[in-house]
């Protein structure tokens, strides 16, 4: 390979990029997209049940849903101010005891207790507020269960401190900036092969190999740069930078593999599109995998992507080691020497 | 403009144009996506509390839980099964229940056994021991001490996951086709010289335009009612549904024309596809998270699509209420339709130039 063959295309293919303004504008654009979609996101989540209450006499079952973790509660002098701060949209439901429940519980009749809930909120909110204020009811009227429950809590005890929703979204939204690059590298393939400039270049001095190796360098580059960028902006370097970036670099590696087994399976720049839109959707579900955990199951790590998105996953939200993530590098590094190899020598034959 | 000569190049079109990969996506990725949200998703996006329960006795209290709204409930044969689901998150608690549970609840104090997903939120712990004591109660036939009454306040209802994702499957329908067709043809026509040759026929830009035009709209509508029936979302005021759907085609066309008049390659066509698309599904994404303020949906156009189509066939809503919307989205239309009556006389200038 010659390196200054190969520095000149690059310098040509990254003088068409910037030539092509739109295109460059767009790319600037599509990193911004994400990256405000990350911000407008929630930073934090809201794991408690924040319920308002009105109770001018307050059992003594009731007082123990103050203490009681997982609910969050807010006393109101008036009814009306607790339906208003519904209303407001402070609170998703609100709980309305009557001023003489124990009395009535006393005489052994039953008190009427009124639920009120956001017709906005999802209706499994009224249901589990309303079995927890039956439950209370049986344990104040000295009906309690007994039956104890032994607890084992799996994986790292994240009460208090869940991952929100934007935070596991940023592998899926990395993955897939790395992803689309494939579609990238392998139209930029496939317009050389289609216009013919890729055979007017092998006329020169230049070899097959010099070429494959320019295109490598610009798609690998184009995709850890977008990757490195958007994961900087959202904090997402913030744990085990040094594996993030090393995993990234992978993907880019396997990006480039499959853009060139992309770019030799199409026949032109709407087949790439075609299959590679296919092929990302793929590639693209373990990361719904880290957005919404238990969604897929043992069978998602024959996709190859999965390994890239764990490892991202792990790094940046959990903060995981070498030591927990070296067989998910190891495997993806397997699985992109096999795609690069793959694609570079299916790519070299329709060459030549 | 001559509907005789629109025909004819809808025909042409239709039958000797390209069958291409566009082709191919605008039909096969609605439909994929649309069954992949349905069969694979559909209840995935709950915000109930997941209890998983590996019962080897068919306890009554497990038929209890099942009908319990304030949580889900899935059964697991072995408890390795349970253990393994538990650590992955797919339920938030997973409870074995002893072999003699039902017969032992009665006579004495039971010991369950609970596996919890370390990243279950603190209210799905706190509310699936509720439910589990619910349910044991009711197995034992006792009388609840307090009538209680549920009142909403409001007049906004919330919206299941699987509705929520009904947009963004509506879009890939109407707009991925109704877009891409009409720009793609529109780019092969100008990189293969043909519609410099269709120059010096009777046909006038405005007769290709509108050809080209009509065939993506007709597109998207035919997938946007397909995609409508396949999610099981095309109810309510159908009649009122595909009137929007055909305003959102109709949209779609126009700014697949426009694209296809200014954009000079299929690349930049993807480029703007694959960065500018999030301008066209932004709402789709403002639909699937609640916890965006809904004031940004109303900077994208596509909402005024979006919003009636889920006001009709998810809440049911008529004119009264989604009016305003399509009042908006004609108001789009026909500002599109404008810039493209403009391009049409700006090509057709061009192409008098060439040819006198």
């Amino acid at each position: 390979m010659n390196v200054r063959t190969i520095r000149a295309l690059l310098k040509k293919d990254l003088a068409l990029f910037r030539s092509d303004r739109l295109y460059l504008v767009l790319t600037v654009l599509g990193l911004i997209f994400y990256t405000a979609i990350y911000f407008i996101m929630p930073r934090h989540v809201d794991e408690d049940f924040n319920l308002a209450m009105y109770a001018p006499v307050l059992p003594p079952a009731f007082s123990q849903l103050t203490q009681q973790p997982g609910t969050d509660i807010e006393f109101f002098q008036t009814e009306n101010e607790l339906k208003q701060s519904i209303l407001d949209g402070k609170y998703q439901a609100g709980i309305s005891l009557p001023a003489n429940i124990m009395e009535i519980w006393a005489s052994g009749g039953k008190p009427d207790i009124t639920i009120y809930y956001a017709s906005t909120a999802p209706p499994e909110v009224s249901q589990a507020v309303k079995t927890l204020v039956e439950e209370l009811s049986f344990n104040q009227t000295g009906q309690p269960l007994s039956f104890d429950i032994d607890e084992e809590v799996l994986g790292p005890d994240m009460l208090g401190e869940q991952v929100a929703l934007r935070d596991r979204m940023r592998p899926l939204w990395a993955v897939l900036i790395l992803l689309l690059e494939t579609m990238s590298l392998a139209s930029l393939i496939t317009v050389e092969i289609e216009q013919g400039t890729a055979r007017a270049l092998l006329v020169t001095p230049m070899r097959t190999s010099d070429l494959f190796a320019a295109k490598a360098v610009l798609g690998v580059s184009m995709a850890f740069f977008q990757a490195v960028l958007f994961m900087a902006i959202v904090g997402g370097f913030n744990l085990q930078p040094l594996i993030i970036i090393i995993t990234l670099l992978l993907g880019s590696f396997f990006v480039m593999g499959s853009g060139f087994l992309l770019a030799s399976l199409a026949r032109n720049v709407q087949a790439v599109t075609g299959w590679g839109v296919l092929i990302l959707i793929v590639l693209a579900v373990p990361g719904f995998g880290a957005v919404i955990p238990g969604l897929i199951s043992g069978w998602a790590r024959v996709i190859p992507s999965y390994y890239l998105v764990d490892t991202v996953n792990r790094a940046a939200n959990y903060g995981s080691g070498w030591g927990e993530v070296w067989p998910n590098l190891a495997i993806l590094a397997g699985i992109t020497a096999v795609l690069v190899w793959g694609g570079l020598t299916v790519l070299r034959r329709r060459y030549q | 403009m001559s509907a005789r000569r629109i025909w004819t190049l809808i025909k042409a079109d239709v039958l000797h144009g390209p069958k291409d990969a566009i082709l191919v996506m605008s039909i096969v990725m609605p439909i994929l996506l649309a069954l992949f949200i349905n069969l694979a998703f559909g209840n995935i996006f709950t915000d109930r509390a997941k209890l998983g329960i590996y019962d080897s006795d068919s306890s009554s209290v497990v038929e209890i839980l099942k009908q319990d709204q304030s949580i889900s409930v899935k059964t697991y044969s072995s408890e390795a099964e349970l253990r393994q689901a538990t650590n992955s998150g797919a339920v938030d608690m997973g409870l074995v229940l002893p072999a003699d549970f039902d017969e032992t609840l009665s006579t004495g104090t039971v010991q369950l056994k609970a596996y919890i997903w370390g990243e279950s939120l603190a209210k799905n712990r706190a509310v699936i021991p509720a439910a589990l004591e619910h349910a044991v109660r009711q197995a034992t036939g006792a009388e609840v001490p307090v009538n209680i009454q549920t009142v909403a306040l409001g007049e906004e209802s919330s919206l299941p996951w699987s509705d929520r994702l009904l947009p963004l499957v509506v879009f890939m329908a109407v707009f991925f086709g109704g877009l891409m067709l009409p720009a793609s043809s529109l780019i092969n026509e100008k990189q293969h010289r043909t519609l410099e040759a269709l120059n010096v026929t009777p046909a006038t830009m405005a007769d290709v335009f509108t050809g080209k035009g009509a065939i993506g709209a007709s597109l998207a509508l035919i997938m946007g009612v397909f995609t409508l029936l396949l999610s099981g979302s095309f109810s309510g005021n159908t009649p009122l549904l595909v009137l929007v759907l055909a305003m959102g085609s109709i949209m779609s066309a126009e700014i697949g024309l426009l694209s296809g008049a200014f954009i000079k390659d299929m690349n930049t066509l993807f480029a703007i596809w694959k960065s500018g698309g999030i301008l066209l599904f932004g709402p789709a994404v403002v639909y699937m998270f609640p916890q965006i303020p809904s004031w940004v949906g109303y900077i994208f156009p596509t909402y005024y699509v979006i919003r009636p189509i889920v006001d009709i066939s998810v809440s049911g809503y008529g004119l009264g209420q989604v009016g305003i919307y399509m009042i908006v989205l004609a108001a789009i239309i026909f500002l599109l339709g404008l810039a493209v009556l403009s391009v049409v006389r700006r090509l057709s200038t061009q192409a008098l130039r060439l040819t006198g």
